[in-house]
């Protein structure tokens, strides 16, 4: 029986998913996960990077087509490729991984076939400020032999792992400070091209 | 929906007063006419007006109105005492008001309880069945909830009554977006269109919609909505612009090998992908050879 494949998500990546979230706490955001197979582990995927990319009509494909361009000739020319989708529900109740992700995630399994799709958990996220706990907000789904997005593990388990296990201190550092305010997505970039959907000056 | 020009005078008054320069009742009548949504900013900036009783009777009659955005912006950021204060004060002034009914039945929903503002809306509903922000909220509590059916049922029965309202046949199409039906998101952009032909936003909604659909008929169509769009404005819309090279591309691939009856003209093309150029060059530099690579691909 192959390995399992598991997902390492470096903090950077990650805190900048959670942020969009935030910002855009009263409608659905996702976001497109940038990395590689570990080279000495192929059994490793890295989540070096993120971009976020809409907090509007989420499930329109021309400013997701230029996004998904954009974004992977600028990784492409750092050896990193798109490995995965992010998304947040619009409620909050909502923990499920709707139809508009699961398209969209098909569509990287294509080029990726161990593509991660990542559902932002809401309790999770609630409690975040509370707890001290090192695992991600995020629930972990990836494609089965049946061509469905399934949950890995019983909370994602331990497939899908923070690489600083710090990163949730950090994450309730910021949302304290509203560090939110800073992110910048694709959606943002495409009303005013001025704005930098690579967040280049947010963590300085 | 709010212009370019009326989010930055927004922001620049709503950075104004963050910095402690005043102006903070001007902000809050600008964010009522605009109608967004900046609850935070609202409760903050509200409650320092009401809390001090020389900046309150300054406003006058408008006191009134204050307490209501605020108690609605409290509801928004989950702070029910709030709200319950200020509804108790508005109560006390106008006993008999339906519009302070209406703030008790946003509180019962804030709170979670659907079924007990179901039940006060409906009985204000039955003095005033014409009550568009009533009728509203029931679509609001049915999408809360999840039951997307629903709302979309409650709304399409309220367009058939208020079928002016714009907001209503926007907030239908995005619903219809989410579910990806959009042959029916693509009817609400029409009727919009057809109400309100010259607003850029509905012409550019309907290109989307239509790219989404597919197939060269809609490509077709959708290229043509995507050039009105940068008619309306003066050639300064980035995703109308970007519109005009995806069609082109998309339009030749699915028109390959077939007879070449109705050739597209490259110009319209050329034109948007050199405007691009120009306005990347000028305000995202780092960005133009991300951009030059991306009108490369697509002209394949």
């Amino acid at each position: 029986m192959a390995a399992e494949l598991k997902y390492e998500i470096s903090q950077h990546a990650y805190i900048k998913l959670v942020l969009h979230a935030l910002k855009h706490n009263t409608t659905a955001v996702n976001g497109i996960l940038l990395g590689r197979v570990n080279p000495q582990n192929e059994n490793v995927v890295e989540i070096i990077d993120s971009v976020p990319l809409f907090h509007s009509n989420i499930a329109l494909l021309p400013p997701l087509e230029i996004a998904l361009i954009m974004v992977e000739e600028h990784y492409g020319s750092q050896g990193l490729g798109i490995v995965g989708y992010f998304h947040a529900n619009e409620r909050f109740d909502d923990a499920e991984l709707g139809i508009v992700a699961k398209n969209i995630g098909d569509h990287i399994f294509r080029y990726f076939p161990q593509a991660a799709l990542l559902l932002l958990d809401n309790k999770k996220l609630e409690a975040v400020p509370k707890g001290k706990g090192q695992s991600p907000l995020m629930q972990l789904y990836i494609r089965d032999t049946s061509k469905n997005w399934k949950l890995a593990g019983p909370d994602g388990g331990s497939r899908l792992v923070i690489k600083e296990p710090a990163a949730n201190v950090v994450l309730s550092d910021y949302i304290s400070s509203e560090k939110w305010q800073g992110i910048v997505d694709f959606d943002d970039h495409l009303d005013d091209i001025k704005k930098d959907w690579l967040n280049p000056e947010l963590f300085k | 929906m709010v212009s370019k020009t009326e989010e930055t005078q927004l922001n620049r008054l709503e950075n104004q007063v963050d910095n402690g320069g005043g102006g903070a009742w001007e902000y809050l009548c600008l964010v009522r006419k605009l109608k967004v949504r900046r609850s935070e900013k609202v409760l903050k900036y509200g409650l320092s007006i009401l809390n001090d009783p020389k900046k309150r009777s300054a406003l006058g009659p408008e006191e009134w109105t204050l307490y209501e955005q605020v108690a609605i912006a409290a509801m928004d950021c989950q702070c029910l005492d709030v709200t319950k204060d200020c509804i108790k004060v508005l109560q006390k002034k106008f006993p008999e008001s339906k519009r302070v009914g209406r703030l008790n039945g946003m509180l019962l929903e804030a709170k979670g309880s659907w079924a007990e503002a179901e039940k006060a809306y409906s009985s204000l509903l039955e003095d005033n069945s014409l009550d568009q922000v009533i009728h509203k909220r029931r679509v609001a509590m049915a999408k809360a909830q999840g039951n997307i059916s629903e709302a979309i049922e409650l709304l399409n029965k309220y367009l058939e009554i208020f079928m002016a309202d714009h907001d209503a046949w926007r907030e239908l199409a995005e619903i219809y977006v989410s579910l990806q039906m959009y042959k029916q998101a693509a009817f609400c952009y029409e009727e919009l269109i057809l109400s309100q032909p010259t607003v850029p936003l509905y012409h550019l909604a309907y290109a989307d919609v239509l790219y989404t659909l597919g197939g060269l008929e809609n490509l077709q169509i959708a290229k043509k909505y995507y050039a009105s769009t940068i008619d309306l404005t003066g050639g300064k819309n980035t995703r109308a612009l970007f519109g005009i090279c995806l069609c082109t591309s998309a339009i030749a691939q699915v028109s390959k090998g077939r007879n070449k009856e109705d050739k597209e003209s490259p110009e319209l093309q050329s034109l948007a992908a050199t405007a691009l150029e120009k306005d990347y060059k000028q305000r995202a530099a780092d960005k133009l050879s991300l951009l030059t690579s991306a009108l490369r691909s697509l002209k394949i």
